[in-house]
């Protein structure tokens, strides 16, 4: 019995000594930074933490040490980042950034061209790149990508008599949607309110706002013209909110949904009660897992549905990273981002369902989720990867972009409460965009 | 009548002694309170913003105060404020003033109840809009479960969407938290009234609504009216648990003017005009108080204790 123990034991503390072997098997040289502290304020939350337990491996391997002053959501990050700014407190070295936060923050990150190896940056996808370039300025690294499809219960579709009475009631087949017309159809169709609902959206915030803008250009609207007039308060747009408005009305989404972010979706999906869920591919491996869903082992799969405008709604950006112009150790600096951003720590995120953005890792870990006999991961992966491919796009990338959301998102909520019509809630806050973009001297 | 010699240095004066044992209470004041106060109201002159600190030279003059008052949005939320103020400074009063008069009653385990009553106001304000958040989400929240599972209500109710029910909501959390600061302070004024005035009007013949309403009330009004100036200052602030429970939302519904000036300062970056927003917002709390302080002013004359 002893004996037995003692062997355990003895297993279970060579196991994290064999794990670290193996990630000191890497062939890429991170440099030596000893004694150094690097000073570090990332993002926090449930899916970004499992990559930050890798960072003591590299402190391991450059004798450096990280304190990591902040551990927030991106919009608490934010208010932090912009006080230092204002404050002059810049006086850490990395930060987690994103896509459409980052043309805000002006030059206080540096050009990682030049800081990072070419040959490294080239392992990276082109848009996520691109993406990631303000004014010609490489700000930050990207970590992973974010992007919509739309997951649904797939019990709900072989069910017979559903099949028959949708047919009746909407004259064509009952099959995942492929447009957001059919979307809507479908998720009134399963709504039972209170206790089932066929959808549901994120309900403020800069992510109704994104929702607002995907459907905006799906169905072939804009939301500034080329001299940046603000333009979403066109037919297209109109189409997009009576869109949210009728689900609301239909009650085939909870009445709180207003209210509703990220979690609160992602979450009610996981619950069963939900049959339409247009989500990124971090709760994948989530919804699929008997411990904390009650969909598990019933979800399909099919890519963001077509607007009338012939286009599929794509609104996608990436979580990056990026380093103050005022760090004191810039090359410490670059190598924890490249550390974190590097094929083995994407594949570890990878295996929880983030998007990577380094073209290798997909394959990779493609080819190890067949290998488990993981279909539904190959689904997932297959299925985002040709949305990113093909449908991708992010919100206009400049520094008022936050502040024409917050004019937006509000109308938004008030023509979806019936406040008022879709259209004066859409000219209002474009007058009120119209100001932010004279303010910031785009007109 | 104090005689003035000349050969004394002024400041060794006999009249000029309180102000300078004030002297560095003045001065820290000065240096904490007033400076910061002058900063932020030189940058409401200007198009300061978050991101670009160099905007803090950009001199706008009234710019911003002539946005805010052609501003609909702010003005809602002013009023908003008011009515927000208005009402759940009635309601702590009213259900203080019944807790502290029942709990003064009680003969038996006073000081466990008195600590009890005080339980609400130690939770930070977000920790308890996160409570009320859970309890009123519509569709996994307890008072809807409840409400359902008793067959009083059959839909999911919008507490934290609805117009009036937003307002309810963010009102009783509110009213949740700080009414033990009014049991508190009335329970105070309590223990130290005289209990002669008391017994010479039982002795007179008055039914003890009339020994409330003549007696007691108006000896505990200088009390409500000072409870009343500090709970209106901090309800004005009102902020952490609206922000957690409805984000100003939806459609502005429960905007507050806090609420709305963080959005503008912070996630706008438009930090002048912020401020500009906080310096109109500041005539309000200026307002509540000149009228508690003249309330209690006056009460306190009516019992005879102030000039």
């Amino acid at each position: 019995m002893k004996k037995t123990t003692l062997r355990i034991l003895a297993a279970a503390t060579a196991l994290p000594l064999l794990m670290t072997g193996v990630s000191f098997a890497e062939d890429i040289d991170y440099g030596k930074f000893d004694g150094y502290t690097l000073r570090v304020k990332l993002i926090g939350g449930a899916q970004y933490e499992p990559l930050y337990a890798e960072i003591e491996n590299w402190e391991k391997m450059t004798g450096a040490k990280v304190d990591v002053l902040s551990r927030k959501n991106h919009f608490e990050l934010d208010r932090e980042i912009k006080q230092d700014i204002a404050a002059g407190t810049l006086d850490w070295c990395v930060g987690s950034n994103h896509t459409s936060f980052a043309p805000q923050y002006g030059s206080i990150y540096i050009d990682l061209n030049g800081v990072i190896a070419p040959e490294t940056l080239a392992e990276f996808q082109e848009l996520a790149l691109a993406n990631s370039t303000v004014d010609g300025r490489l700000v930050q690294l990207p970590r992973h990508s974010d992007i919509s499809n739309l997951y649904y219960k797939k019990s709900l579709y072989e069910d017979q008599a559903n099949k028959d009475k949708f047919k009746e009631k909407h004259g064509y087949d009952l099959a995942p949607p492929e447009t957001w017309v059919q979307f809507k159809d479908q998720a009134i169709f399963f709504a039972n309110a209170p206790e089932f609902y066929g959808t549901q959206y994120v309900g403020k915030d800069e992510a109704i706002t994104g929702r607002f803008y995907e459907m905006l250009v799906a169905e072939g609207g804009s939301l500034f013209d080329e001299d940046w007039n603000p333009t979403f308060n066109s037919e297209a747009g109109v189409r997009a909110v009576q869109w949210f408005k009728d689900l609301y009305d239909a009650k085939a989404v909870p009445a709180g949904v207003l209210n509703y972010l990220w979690d609160d979706t992602g979450l009610g999906f996981a619950s069963g009660t939900v049959a339409l869920n247009l989500d990124w591919a971090g709760w994948a491996s989530f919804f699929n897992d008997p411990a904390n869903s009650k969909v598990a082992g019933d979800i399909g799969l099919v890519r963001a549905p077509v607007g009338s405008g012939g286009k599929r709604s794509g609104w996608s950006g990436s979580h990056t990273f990026s380093i103050t112009d005022t760090c004191d150790n810039k090359e410490a600096a670059a190598s924890f981002v490249s550390f974190l951003t590097s094929h083995e720590r994407q594949m570890i995120e990878a295996r929880k369902g983030l998007l990577p953005t380094r073209g290798k890792v997909w394959d990779e870990a493609i080819a190890e989720f067949a290998a488990a006999d993981n279909d539904f991961m190959v689904e997932v992966f297959e299925t985002y990867s040709q949305s990113m491919a093909e449908d991708a796009f992010t919100p206009p990338l400049i520094a008022p972009w936050i502040e024409v959301s917050n004019e937006l998102w509000p109308r938004l909520q008030a023509a979806i409460l019936g406040e008022m019509t879709p259209q004066e809630a859409l000219d209002q806050a474009a007058e009120s965009a119209r100001e932010v973009m004279e303010d910031a001297g785009y007109l | 009548m104090s005689r003035i010699n000349k050969s004394i240095p002024f400041w060794r004066r006999e009249q000029f002694t309180p102000f300078l044992l004030l002297m560095p209470a003045i001065l820290i004041l000065l240096l904490v309170v007033l400076l910061p106060l002058l900063f932020s109201l030189y940058t409401s002159f200007t198009g300061y913003r978050l991101i670009r600190p160099d905007s803090l030279y950009n001199w706008v003059g009234f710019r911003n105060y002539e946005r805010i008052f052609t501003n609909a949005n702010f003005w809602y939320a002013f009023g908003r404020t008011v009515l927000f103020l208005t009402i759940a400074l009635n309601l702590e009063f009213l259900f203080g003033l019944g807790i502290a008069l029942l709990i003064n009653k009680i003969t038996w385990g006073q000081r466990t109840l008195r600590t009890i009553m005080m339980f609400p106001m130690m939770f930070s304000p977000i920790l308890v809009g996160y409570q009320f958040k859970f309890i009123f989400n519509d569709n996994i929240g307890i008072l809807n479960n409840a409400l359902q599972a008793l067959g009083l209500s059959d839909g999911a109710i919008p507490w934290l969407v609805d117009k009036q029910l937003a307002m309810f909501s963010i009102i009783f959390a509110e009213v949740w938290m700080s009414t033990s600061i009014f049991a508190i302070l009335l329970l105070a004024g309590l223990f130290a009234m005289p209990r002669d005035p008391l017994e010479a009007a039982k002795v007179d013949g008055c039914n003890p609504w009339q020994v409330f309403r003549h007696i007691t009330l108006p000896f505990l009004m200088p009390f409500a009216f000072i409870a009343m100036t500090i709970r209106s200052l901090d309800v004005a602030r009102a902020y952490d648990i609206v922000d957690v429970m409805t984000g100003g939302g939806p459609a502005g519904r429960t905007e507050l003017l806090w609420t709305l000036i963080a959005r503008v300062g912070y996630d706008n970056s438009r930090m002048g005009q912020a401020n500009a927003m906080a310096y109109v917002s500041i005539l309000l709390s200026i307002a509540f108080t000149y009228y508690f302080f003249r309330k209690l002013i006056a009460a306190r004359r009516y019992m005879g204790g102030a000039d």
